[in-house]
């Protein structure tokens, strides 16, 4: 009997649709892509940055069953497009591209991206690095993430940046757990990638959270 | 395997050229030192950043052991294998960079666990000591195979009262799909107790490699360089022709036309 909490693809999937659905009602650009022979996909979510800008301006940390802060919607996210600046050198502006994928191998969600300039120019994992907020750099460097490294995209076939899954059930299993203590309906995908996201840059309005519907059903 | 390098840039005549023996099981990047060193001698300093092969035009993958390489691209050609080499201009979209032997090292033992993630959950690489990752490592980079296999025999163990792995660590390239390979979860056993076969594994997730029953043979399924049988159990084909990463790397090609 597995202590650990892991999910098949087919819940993976359907928590991805679920996370799509809500995405879609609130304006986030996430969306699901079909891989060419159409057998399996990923979600996928583009957004534009300023470089030097701190890519995390609220380092925000969800955790489940807490109910809602009154003061969260004060909160307000960086959104896909940057409202503030008068516009800004086109040399400056960066392509974040995130990828969630499925590991079948690992049986958990795998977060893949990549960052470049407007005229294609890649990232180096130098300059993700240096975009990585301070707090999280220290952890990351203590785990459960064994660092971000670069790797062929299993889909695309492309350089991709990783955050190795290997140790994601150390972090998804106590969640989980808990959820399931206080009978909390969980879309695993949210809960994942509101703890890894923040990570490389990628948040998650609270909304997600509030979206898990009543009727969903629990983790297989 | 012979391999002829041709420089493809500023160096010409016989310096242009070099030939290695290139070990089917390891990977580009280990294994050209001497390319590396051979044309710094006769390049300028300046002119030199990162190495990377090509072939007919094909960025070479170095994390893709190098008999894969070979048997996906040029096993219908004639040896030698004509390799181009580069110092200049990376092709970033298409190939990882390999900053030190250290990247390479990290790469090996990513697959070495996500094989054991499918045969064992892991259990037995965990259990390892780091010292025992690094002989599978010093093992595979001095082309000592005992060394080798002191570990990598624990890894191709199995529970008595299983008939095999609980998944097979495998992965099937094409070149002619966009997907760089195919990896699915495959049981080795079938729930009545027989071993799947080569065949079974290719009718389930590559349906189309294989030819009808009666149809003409379109395809090679080639392993390090040779078609085993499609009857041949998929436990055994693990067990014995797996690559050091432990996984079993497929190449589908056209059957050549003579």
């Amino acid at each position: 009997m597995e202590e650990d909490e892991f999910i098949g693809e087919k819940t993976f999937q359907r928590c991805c649709a679920e996370f799509i659905k809500h995405s879609q009602q609130i304006g986030d650009s996430w969306e699901w892509k079909l891989s060419k022979d159409c057998s399996d996909g990923y979600m996928c979510k583009i957004h534009f940055q300023i470089k030097n800008e701190p890519v995390m301006s609220h380092p925000e940390t969800f955790t489940h069953g807490q109910t809602c802060l009154p003061m969260e919607e004060a909160f307000e996210l960086p959104s896909d497009d940057c409202e503030v600046i008068e516009a800004p050198a086109a040399s400056q502006v960066i392509k974040y591209e995130y990828h969630v994928l499925y590991s079948c191998s690992y049986q958990v969600p795998v977060l893949y991206f990549r960052a470049s300039f407007l005229d294609g120019r890649p990232l180096t994992l130098k300059d993700i690095w240096e975009g990585v907020h301070e707090c999280y750099k220290t952890r990351l460097l203590q785990g459960p993430w064994d660092t971000i490294t670069q790797q062929e995209h299993p889909i695309l076939g492309q350089p991709f940046f990783v955050l190795h899954p290997c140790k994601t059930n150390e972090f998804m299993t106590p969640v989980l757990k808990n959820s399931r203590k206080i009978n909390k309906n969980v879309n695993y995908i949210t809960s994942w990638l509101s703890i890894v996201g923040p990570v490389v840059g990628l948040n998650l309005p609270l909304s997600y959270a509030k979206a898990t519907s009543q009727d969903e059903r629990n983790v297989d | 395997m012979i391999v002829v390098e041709k420089f493809g840039h500023l160096v010409t005549g016989t310096q242009a050229y070099i030939h290695l023996l290139l070990p089917r099981v390891s990977y580009l990047t280990l294994v050209t030192d001497k390319v590396k060193k051979h044309f710094q001698k006769v390049m300028r300093q300046e002119d030199i950043s990162e190495i990377w092969f090509e072939y007919e035009g094909t960025p070479l993958k170095w994390h893709y052991p190098i008999g894969l390489l070979f048997d996906l691209l040029a096993s219908s050609s004639a040896l030698p294998w004509n390799i181009t080499v580069h110092f200049k201009s990376f092709p970033e979209k298409d190939l990882l960079h390999c900053p030190s032997k250290d990247a390479i090292e990290a790469h090996f033992m990513s697959c070495m666990k996500e094989a054991d993630a499918l045969k064992h959950k892991s259990q037995v690489i965990n259990e390892m000591q780091k010292k025992d990752h690094k002989q599978l490592w010093m093992g595979l980079q001095n082309d000592r195979f005992d060394q080798f296999w002191a570990i990598n025999r624990k890894l191709m163990e199995y529970p008595a009262e299983e008939n095999g792995f609980r998944y097979i660590p495998f992965r099937i390239y094409q070149t002619t799909t966009e997907r760089p390979f195919i990896q699915k979860l495959f049981r080795p056993v079938a729930a009545d107790g027989q071993l799947h076969t080569l065949g079974d594994l290719l009718k389930e997730v590559c349906p189309s490699a294989v030819a009808p029953e009666d149809g003409e043979k379109k395809n090679q399924v080639m392993i390090h360089g040779i078609e085993p049988m499609l009857e041949t159990p998929l436990q055994w084909l693990s067990e014995h022709l797996s690559y050091p990463d432990n996984f079993l790397h497929i190449s589908i090609i056209p059957q050549p036309t003579d």
